[in-house]
């Protein structure tokens, strides 16, 4: 349970599946990160839902870490996002945009965001990474550590 | 020319589903059906499992309802250890109890706030970019708001005794695994850390005042709008007052006889059949007595209130007095009114969750039954959306032969596809051009219901909305499609 008290906190949010092969991509770099950092505040999503909004309105920065289906340069990418209404007819599935900008509609504090994009290459139902995806999730978690510091 | 128009599928329900509305050549309903499409089969590769697995796995059968999977497994798992109802310690019935209201309290939250409301606020005929709960947020804060607040409720409840929001686990054979603490309690009652149970039931109350005032404003919408005549099922205690964990199974007809007089859960199967149909993998349940043509029932929040002769709480049941009194305490047969009946069991959970908070019991550490094992299982609960029922059998090793579940959608069936053939006939037959806010209020129709496709097939998928014209050879003449 998360207190009110946390704005100058950062959160990360992974997305995924560890059972889906590469799609636990976000879960396990934030269970990577996890072991190394303990001021921040770690949560696990299958999919990022309208609650989440009230959630991230409690954080300064907020960062979402999802496995990607698109070939990126190096294997991964980290970018700035920005609040964004949906145009998607489903409110079970948002994007980080999306929740940003729920965020400062409803609850008056959009955290700035982070998206952090990892190439994965497996999608079935499996336990364990592809090697590739391990290489790129190596890859991300160095580049993000020094990015922050 | 005749046409065939296809929804496919319909949006803000839990699940996957299509419509199709067949039209002849002067633009006049033929025919319309609600066909699910979705399929995978809990009840047979459940088959071969061991009896302990079955409330962990059956909440996969939905990310909404997860609790009523497991709460219904656990009740038929329970009988498999020789422990029936009465026989759990008083904590663990509490505790499920209080689970339950926080699931039924959230998923109608989730319900109303991002589902239904877009209609009521924006009408059926707004434009598609507003009928979702993002224009909610930029029209109505307020509301949003505090929908939110209210689901995220229910589910920290859930997550306090089950470990996790979605798919925790709480129930074991014979009781719980896991007792209340006291800063668990705290929390939900203080203030201090979340909007609190008061807050709770004081915004509960409010969103049925938001309500009444959407009925004196549209009281001829909700009065004929899908408005059929249909049995009604749920259950009731032994004063026949709403009971949503553990009763005894009631049904009336339209008029308000009573076709199912309060016979136990454990009995459902001398009362029940289900029938199939070539064009939907879901079923239709209905009472033997009366038949397949007949026999069907609405269940859910309209059912509930219909059948009970009262709720157990003082709020909600000042609030279900008021909502009979529109129809001189007459069965009401409208479909739009299950929002109204939908807010009234939001205060009763509200109300019940508070009682249960204030109750030292929940802390107890009296959690496990044991008696002698049997060989079939039943449980029986009252879901968000309805009747559920969950029947194991097992081997002399307790490994499962046999899984039947009716989910509550299930009995819903007939009752959606009237719903559609209303809003087909009364609305779009020789209308000539087919808008979309007339293909809305077929989404309207069902949307009233809060079907889970999924949990009543037991199915997974994504939710694109194809909707497709054709003419009386089956060739595509008109097309219209929203992206997942």
């Amino acid at each position: 349970m998360n207190d009110l008290n946390q704005t100058e906190k950062t959160l990360f949010i992974g997305i995924g599946n560890y059972g889906r092969s590469d799609d636990a991509l976000g879960w396990i770099f934030i269970d990577l990160l996890a072991n190394r950092c303990d001021q921040y505040d770690f949560e696990y999503r299958y999919q990022l839902q309208i609650e989440d909004a009230e959630l991230i309105s409690k954080y300064r920065r907020v960062f979402f870490i999802d496995a990607s289906h698109e070939p990126i340069e190096n294997g991964f990418s980290i970018y700035e996002c920005l609040p964004t209404p949906s145009g998607s007819f489903t409110s079970h599935q948002l994007s980080p945009e999306t929740v940003l900008w729920l965020a400062g509609e409803l609850f008056n504090a959009p955290p700035k965001g982070y998206v952090i994009g990892i190439r994965g290459i497996n999608w079935e139902l499996n336990h364990g990474i592809s090697n590739e995806a391990e290489k790129n999730l190596k890859n991300a978690l160095a580049y993000f550590q020094k990015w922050v510091n | 020319m005749k046409k065939k128009i296809t929804i496919d599928p319909v949006t803000r329900v839990e699940g996957h589903g299509r419509v199709t509305i067949h039209l002849d050549e002067y633009g006049k309903v033929e025919d319309s059906f609600f066909h699910i499409v979705e399929f995978r089969g809990f009840e047979r590769f459940i088959q071969g499992h061991p009896y302990w697995e079955a409330p962990v796995l059956v909440q996969r059968l939905c990310g909404i309802c997860p609790v009523s999977h497991h709460l219904a497994a656990a009740k038929a798992i329970d009988q498999l250890v020789g422990v029936d109802p009465q026989d759990l310690s008083p904590a663990a019935s509490k505790l499920r109890r209080l689970m339950h209201y926080g699931q039924i309290f959230q998923s109608h939250a989730l319900h109303f706030f991002y589902l239904a409301s877009p209609d009521l606020l924006f009408g059926m005929d707004a434009p598609v970019e507003k009928r979702n709960v993002f224009a909610v947020a930029i029209e109505n804060k307020e509301l949003a708001r505090k929908g939110i607040l209210m689901r995220k409720f229910g589910q920290e409840i859930i997550q306090a005794i089950a470990g996790k929001k979605i798919h925790g686990v709480a129930a074991v054979p014979g009781g719980m695994h896991k007792t209340f603490e006291p800063k668990e309690r705290e929390y939900f009652l203080s203030g201090k850390d979340i909007p609190n149970i008061q807050t709770m039931i004081e915004w509960s109350q409010e969103i049925i005042e938001f309500m009444k005032g959407y009925h004196e404003k549209n009281r001829e919408l909700l009065d004929t709008f899908a408005a059929f005549p249909s049995g009604h099922l749920g259950m009731v205690d032994d004063a026949g007052n709403m009971e949503l964990y553990h009763g005894k199974l009631r049904a009336m007809d339209s008029n308000g006889l009573i076709t199912l007089p309060d016979v136990p859960t454990d009995e459902y199967q001398k009362y029940f059949l289900e029938g199939v149909e070539r064009w939907s993998y879901m079923k239709f349940p209905y009472l033997k007595e009366i038949g397949r043509e007949k026999g069907w029932n609405r269940v859910g929040p309209l059912a509930r209130i219909n059948i009970c002769n009262a709720i157990p709480t003082p709020l909600a049941e000042k609030e279900r007095q008021a909502f009979v009194a529109f129809t001189g305490k007459r069965v009401n047969n409208s479909t739009l009114y299950s929002h109204w009946a939908r807010l009234i069991e939001i205060l009763h959970c509200a109300e019940a969750i508070n009682e249960l908070l204030l109750d030292d019991e929940i802390m107890s550490s009296d959690l496990v039954r044991e008696g002698k094992p049997r060989l079939e299982g039943i449980g029986i609960i009252e879901a968000p959306r309805g009747t559920l029922t969950h029947h194991y059998q097992v081997d002399d090793k307790g490994m499962i032969t046999r899984c039947n579940l009716i989910v509550s959608t299930t009995h819903n069936n007939e009752a959606m596809n009237q719903a559609v053939k209303w809003v087909a006939n009364n609305m779009i037959s020789q209308k000539g051009t087919i808008t979309d806010g007339m293909l809305n209020q077929v989404e309207v129709a069902i949307r009233a219901y809060d079907p889970c496709l999924s949990c009543a097939t037991q199915a997974l998928g994504k939710m694109p909305l194809k909707v497709e014209v054709y003419n009386h050879d089956d060739k595509l003449v008109d097309e219209r499609f929203k992206s997942n």
